[in-house]
């Protein structure tokens, strides 16, 4: 029987609220799929979409980029600045024809370790039926 | 009407007055159908001053060139440089003030409304001529182009073969110069971002597939790049030399360092490259489409930047250009700012 | 050999060169370009010049050198890649696009031989066609030792006669393609021979552009070195890499090694076109740039072509194509700075 693809998901995590919430799952022992690759960067505001279109290019399935709520931003704005830019980058993800679901946003604080177990459950949920990302990504 | 006669009158007082360092403009190539960047530096030398739809240039590009070389001069002439401006070009040098990547003083500017035309379509011209060879092109009070060829004269009204950029441009004339000849009559076309319907309505997989079709035609001559006047970076994620280098920086550290996009130009290193190219020139990009116009293998690169120009005005109210005092679009936000899709 | 082909019978011919990959120029939405062909019937040899020479076939813009990979116990292993057996033939080739060809093999053919374009070369037949009318209006190639037919570098010259070709096939290879499909050709006749020579005349007077006194260029340009004439003439130029990607006989290029996993270190080693042209083509290491700004790259452009290669090679690095001139985005003319350079004193 041919194994069930697994998406392999690049998530962009902002070290004060997002990459704590993802430890915070971790310490609760909660459970949620292993096919995150979680890496933490000072500030969501500080993800440039190059990052994102090379993970891609590099063989994402899917890319995540989570900061804190807005108004809880360790750099007051970052979090804002954030917004703006991803909501350009998915606009032209979809445009170029990639699959929209493979790109995420969501905040999550240090807090939350339920939902951010949630989002990447949904997440693998979403990506499964799209199969493997193979439009931006470089020959091996 | 714009009065070329006027326009070098003026030029011909600066230049003699010293007012400026040189001026920036348009005069013939040898190609009829394109004029050609040139630089004035002496009174006598105006009368090769030209100004009809050819002028398609941004001039704005040199002024970077003579950013940079004037701060490799010792004691560099800080008069400003005059340049013909066209409205999009003005738009240009808006952006260039807003980053603060020039000032004010640094440029006298000449603004030339488009009034009701604008410049050609090299390839709308092609298509008309099927392929024979203009051998001479006259302009008929700015409505019709008479071009002859060898085998015969044609006119052809001039809205047929102008550029599409300009038939969609909501403001022909320059917003803001020091002199200033035409007419400030602002075009209101009803769907500035019809152009994009026809790509936006494919499904998904077609939309790849047009992309895909045409990204993989990019040779990487990088033209869209040079003749880009936002395009300013001192280096570009493209090139292999972003890495500061020290005596004591390691062979390895400089075989090491992050190459974000190969040389090769294969699919998903050109998309790389594009979509980079369009995410930082959203909400700086003036639409004067001289990367499409330069492109050698034809791909509307166009409709990437006014992509993001239409999301840009939608989700943000946002447009470049017109205003060098307001924030620019990535280094500033509204509360309201859409979030709808955030998680 | 001279051979008669009527153009009925001319896709007949190509379907029966089946053991090639067989290319000819293909309109395109605004232009032209070499690409396989998938219909003989609807082949069309009226082109204009393509955007790229047939040298993207020969030498293409990216050629992979080698694989390299990493053993579990951490010993490289490395694996040559040579090209495919690729047997091809390019029909429609302009004969300055074919001198130009022959210039590339002069350079690639230095010791040692580079195994990469030469297993392409070999196997590639070059059918030129003679350019009446020249295929685009700053052609200059009588300027440059060419001419509209000239037979240099190709296997075979076809020549439009109007309701057929009049085919002269030049090399062994050529013979071999006729072979295929021998049934098809006529003999050529006296009178044939009469018209080809008429047309052939016609197609040099047609011809609009020259470089006039081009014997001197090479030594004006000697003294030249120093002259503010680059920092003028490059003032207009945008430093993108047209004029070069696009040139018939341009050859520079980078290898760079494009890692897909660095632990284990794994990747190819790749060739890929490079032009003098991009900033970083002479960026050293230590930071410092020999050819820092747009003028001193121009100037060596135009010294490459017109001084070293004839210094090197007896010939011009130029064969009169005239793709710079038309595709400059700022309508810097190759033509016109070399008549500059002529009266300059």
């Amino acid at each position: 029987m041919a194994e069930e693809f697994e998406p392999k998901i690049i998530a962009f995590l902002c070290k004060w609220c997002s990459s704590a919430g993802s430890d915070l799952a971790g310490v609760s022992r909660m459970k949620y799929p292993p096919n995150v690759v979680p890496i933490t960067v000072m500030c969501s505001g500080s993800v440039s979409p190059l990052y994102i279109f090379n993970a891609f290019q590099k063989g994402a399935d899917g890319v995540l980029v989570s900061g804190c709520h807005p108004g809880d931003c360790h750099y007051i704005q970052g979090n804002f600045y954030a917004r703006r830019r991803i909501a350009l980058v998915k606009e032209l993800i979809e445009y170029i024809g990639l699959e929209p679901q493979r790109f995420k946003m969501s905040w999550v604080s240090a807090a939350e370790g339920k939902k951010y177990t949630q989002i990447i459950q949904e997440f693998v949920q979403e990506l499964k039926p799209l199969g493997p990302q193979k439009k931006l990504r470089r020959e091996k | 009407m714009v009065n070329l006669e006027e326009i070098k009158k003026e030029a011909k007082k600066i230049l003699e007055e010293g007012k400026v360092k040189y001026i920036i403009g348009y005069a013939k190539s040898s190609n009829a159908l394109m004029a050609a960047p040139t630089f004035v530096k002496k009174p006598e030398d105006i009368d090769k001053l030209i100004w009809d739809p050819t002028c398609f240039q941004n001039l704005v590009k040199f002024l970077i060139d003579e950013k940079r070389k004037k701060a490799r001069e010792k004691e560099p002439d800080t008069r400003p440089i005059g340049i013909f401006v066209k409205g999009c070009d003005s738009r240009a040098i808006n952006v260039l003030l807003q980053e603060k990547f020039i000032t004010r003083e640094d440029v006298y500017i000449m603004g030339l409304s488009c009034e009701d035309v604008g410049v050609l379509d090299k390839k709308k011209i092609f298509k008309k001529l099927k392929g024979e060879k203009p051998e001479k092109i006259e302009f008929d009070q700015r409505k019709n182009i008479v071009i002859s060829t060898k085998e015969k004269t044609i006119k052809i009204p001039l809205k047929e073969i102008l550029a599409e950029r300009c038939l969609e441009c909501t403001s022909s004339f320059p917003v803001i110069s020091d002199v200033f000849w035409g007419d400030r009559n602002n075009r209101s076309p009803k769907e500035p971002f019809k152009c994009l319907e026809q790509i936006e309505s494919l499904s998904q997989e077609e939309k790849w597939d047009f992309w895909q079709q045409q990204l993989s035609k990019c040779i990487r001559c990088y033209a869209c790049r040079s003749v880009c006047p936002m395009c300013y970076c001192d280096e570009c994620v493209v090139d292999s030399i972003n890495l500061a280098i020290t005596a004591d920086t390691t062979a390895e550290e400089k075989a090491q360092k992050i190459k974000w996009i190969e040389k090769s130009p294969e699919s998903s290193e050109n998309f790389g490259y594009h979509l980079v190219r369009a995410m930082h020139l959203a909400g700086r990009c003036i639409d004067c489409s001289e990367c499409e116009r330069v492109c050698p293998v034809d791909i509307p690169i166009r409709f990437l930047n006014k992509k993001l120009e239409k999301v840009t005005k939608e989700l943000f109210d946002y447009k470049a250009g017109l205003d060098p005092e307001q924030p620019s679009l990535v280094s500033s936000f509204k509360d309201e700012d859409p979030e709808d899709f955030i998680r | 050999m001279e051979k008669i082909l009527t153009k009925k019978s001319f896709p007949a011919w190509i379907k029966k060169l089946q053991s090639y990959t067989v290319y000819s120029p293909e309109k395109q939405e605004n232009l032209w370009s070499y690409e396989v062909i998938q219909n003989p019937d609807k082949l069309n040899l009226e082109h204009l010049n393509t955007v790229l020479a047939p040298k993207k076939i020969i030498y293409p813009q990216r050629e992979i050198f080698l694989q390299f990979n990493t053993s579990k116990e951490g010993k490289p292993q490395i694996k040559e890649v040579l090209p495919e057996e690729h047997p091809a033939v390019i029909f429609g080739v302009r004969p300055c696009d074919a001198k130009a060809i022959t210039l590339t093999d002069k350079v690639f053919g230095e010791e040692p031989k580079d195994p990469y374009y030469w297993s392409r070369r070999n196997q590639t037949i070059l059918v030129g066609l003679t350019c009446n009318p020249p295929p685009s209006p700053n052609c200059f190639c009588l300027s440059v030792g060419g001419s509209p037919h000239s037979k240099e570098g190709l296997d075979i010259l076809m020549t439009d006669m109007g309701d057929k070709y009049h085919i002269d096939s030049l090399t062994k290879k050529g013979e071999k393609l006729i072979k295929a499909a021998e049934n098809l050709f006529k003999p050529a006749s006296s009178k044939d021979k009469k018209e080809l020579e008429k047309i052939q005349r016609e197609s040099e007077k047609k011809i609009k552009r020259e470089v006039k006194d081009i014997k001197n260029i090479p030594d004006k340009l000697k003294d030249m070195f120093e002259s503010p004439f680059w920092d003028e003439e490059a003032m207009s130029c945008i430093r993108c890499g047209i004029c070069t990607y696009l040139c018939p006989t341009c050859f520079c290029f980078d290898i760079t090694d494009e890692l897909t996993s660095t632990l284990p270190l794994k990747g190819k080693r790749v060739r890929t076109w490079d032009t003098c042209q991009f900033p970083d083509f002479t960026m050293h290491s230590s930071g410092h740039n020999p050819r820092p700004d747009k003028a001193s790259r121009l100037r060596q452009r135009m010294l490459h072509k017109f001084q070293y290669h004839v210094e090197n090679y007896q010939d011009y690095l130029c064969t009169g194509c005239g793709r710079c001139i038309s595709l400059c985005p700022m309508g810097i003319d190759i033509i016109e700075i070399l008549n500059k350079v002529i009266d300059h004193e």
